[in-house]
């Protein structure tokens, strides 16, 4: 089988593969080529331009790409590398299905496929407590995003990603704001989107979009950058006459902190930031987080080798792909974290929360200097000086089920 | 009143409980309609993501059936099925499926009454409950 199809064409064109110089840049700064896979961006734009019936290189390329946004970042003719992976993966998995390796054999998207079923009613609210302040309407939504799932899911792990949700309400309550916290909103879809399942993210768009209105909702909070990238970008291009903003939630700290009126407790340690890819290459967030970690006394921020427009992947995106070399980019995440002599590696993103820390569990690299991963939002949340003289505490019991 | 329909898949470890399962067949006792069984080498061998793709894919119950801890001829078996239980129960909590819908259930060898009986138990129970409301408005494509 040949993939010289109309749709494949016109993504070549669309995402400028013709302009590729064949510089190879984009290869040799690909994290998956550099830890020793087969899979080159460079020789996967040749083949779809020049040779489309390789279609066992192509299938398996479009596949293997991390879709970290590196390559784009170095590439000298503005190829749209992540855009064009997206879209041929759209196009592969309509017709073929989808052949890339799935991590955890697929539960992520099974639970978010679960979700376009229009007559759930999910119970994914357990976790609020009464120390912090929701609506149930009102203009201004939190996006909690799939983190309740997630806790439950890689429990295994000791992660917990619940506490950016909880952390991010906290900042937010902190700020008079009261957010509409939605019981029965669904995932964002980014990573159905991402493994081309078009439809079915266009099914969790509709039903969002429907639970945004019912509640009154014209703005949507957000702390993960997956889902600002999911509601924010690829939201509208589902829904016509989308009207609700999308805000990222450090947006709207950097805004509301600079106004003055807030400080924040010293804390004397020594920290590190990983970019998230959705955050950093595709929303151009670079400087905001590290603006808000300097505001903290104490704190000392230092870089790895890799920072802000060439920061390495955590390792996987959109639960796909994680194999041995995701394992070694992640170790030499961890590996940079770890030459800085920083005690936390802090990030913006839930996934990389979950990737470094199930990295940092290797044996390994275990007897190595301990290193703490924390999200943004918790240390923020933590620190920030309130009004009254208590920090709201959470009190999650870890059953609750009913 | 009508039957729901339902759809209810077992798992069952093939040692134990699969030898149950045959000598009720051979004992010629009825299985409860909508029941499907699949057979697996041991209930360790199945994971969060497996039980989850049988409601995505339009389960209304699932039921693992299990060799008691001490007679798993692998060693952790039933307690990894424990483990992944518990936490597809939280998982199908959070859904709004309902954490009952899914349930674990041990045998000996030699129990192929109990194990038709615990069939119809929980083919009442989801009958009861009635549809997954998770269930995907049209087949899905195997994925």
């Amino acid at each position: 089988m040949k993939l010289d199809s109309p749709e494949i064409k016109r993504i070549i064109k669309e995402r400028s593969l013709y302009m590729c110089l064949e510089c190879g840049k984009c290869s040799a700064s690909c994290p998956r080529l550099l830890t020793g896979k087969e899979y080159s961006p460079r020789l996967l734009a040749h083949k779809l331009i020049a040779e489309p019936d390789d279609l066992a290189y192509i299938q398996n390329s479009v596949w293997e790409c991390l879709t970290c946004g590196l390559c784009e970042e170095r590439c000298p003719s503005g190829v749209q590398f992540s855009q064009a992976i997206l879209d041929l993966r759209a196009v592969l998995a309509e017709t073929m299905g989808l052949t890339g390796f799935r991590a955890h054999d697929g539960a992520v998207h099974s639970w978010m496929r679960i979700m376009t079923s229009p007559r759930l009613e999910q119970n994914r609210l357990d976790w609020l407590t009464p120390e912090i302040k929701v609506a149930s309407e009102g203009p201004v939504a939190f996006f909690t995003g799939c983190v309740p799932y997630f806790d439950v899911f890689f429990s295994n792990l000791g992660v917990d990603t619940l506490s950016l949700s909880y952390d991010a309400i906290r900042l937010l309550n902190f700020l008079d704001i009261e957010p509409v916290v939605l019981g029965n909103e669904r995932c964002c879809g980014h990573d159905l989107l991402w493994t081309g399942d078009r439809d079915n993210f266009a099914a969790l768009c509709r039903l969002n979009y429907q639970e945004f209105k019912d509640h009154g909702v014209r703005e949507v909070i957000t702390n993960c950058p997956e889902c600002y990238q999911a509601l924010g970008t690829y939201m509208p291009q589902v829904i016509e006459g989308f009207d609700i903003k999308v805000t990222l939630l450090i947006d709207l700290l950097e805004r509301e902190i600079t106004k003055g009126g807030v400080s924040f407790q010293p804390l004397e340690q020594r920290v590190t930031y990983q970019d998230p890819c959705r955050l950093g290459r595709m929303a151009g967030r670079y400087e905001e987080p590290r603006n808000l970690l300097r505001r903290i006394p104490g704190l000392d921020l230092v870089e790895m080798t890799n920072n802000r427009h060439s920061a390495l992947c955590c390792g996987n995106s959109a639960f796909i792909n994680c194999d041995a070399f995701s394992k070694r980019i992640q170790m030499e995440r961890l590996g940079q974290a770890r030459a800085t002599a920083a005690e936390t590696l802090v990030t913006a993103c839930p996934k990389c929360l979950i990737h470094t820390s199930c990295a940092l569990r290797d044996p390994v690299a275990e007897p190595q200097a301990p290193l703490r991963v924390r999200g943004l939002v918790s240390i923020l949340a933590e620190q920030i000086e309130w009004a009254q003289d208590e920090t709201p505490r959470r009190k999650r019991e870890a059953g609750g089920a009913g | 009143m009508a039957r729901a329909k339902v759809n209810i898949l077992g798992i069952a470890c093939n040692w134990s409980p699969w030898s149950c399962y045959n000598a009720a067949g051979r004992a010629g006792l009825e299985m409860p309609p909508n029941f499907r069984i699949m057979r697996v080498m041991c209930i360790g061998r199945i994971n969060q993501a497996l039980i989850l793709r049988a409601f995505e894919h339009g389960a209304d119950g699932v039921i693992l059936l299990e060799c008691e801890d001490a007679d798993c001829r692998y060693g952790p078996g039933p307690e990894v099925g424990h483990s992944n239980v518990a936490r597809v129960r939280r998982l199908l909590h959070y859904l709004g499926i309902g954490q009952k819908r899914l349930k674990e259930k041990t045998f000996q060898a030699d129990q192929p009454r109990e194990l038709v009986d615990a069939l119809w138990d929980f083919a009442a129970r989801i009958e009861r409950m009635g549809p997954n409301p998770g269930k995907p408005g049209q087949e899905r494509k195997a994925s």
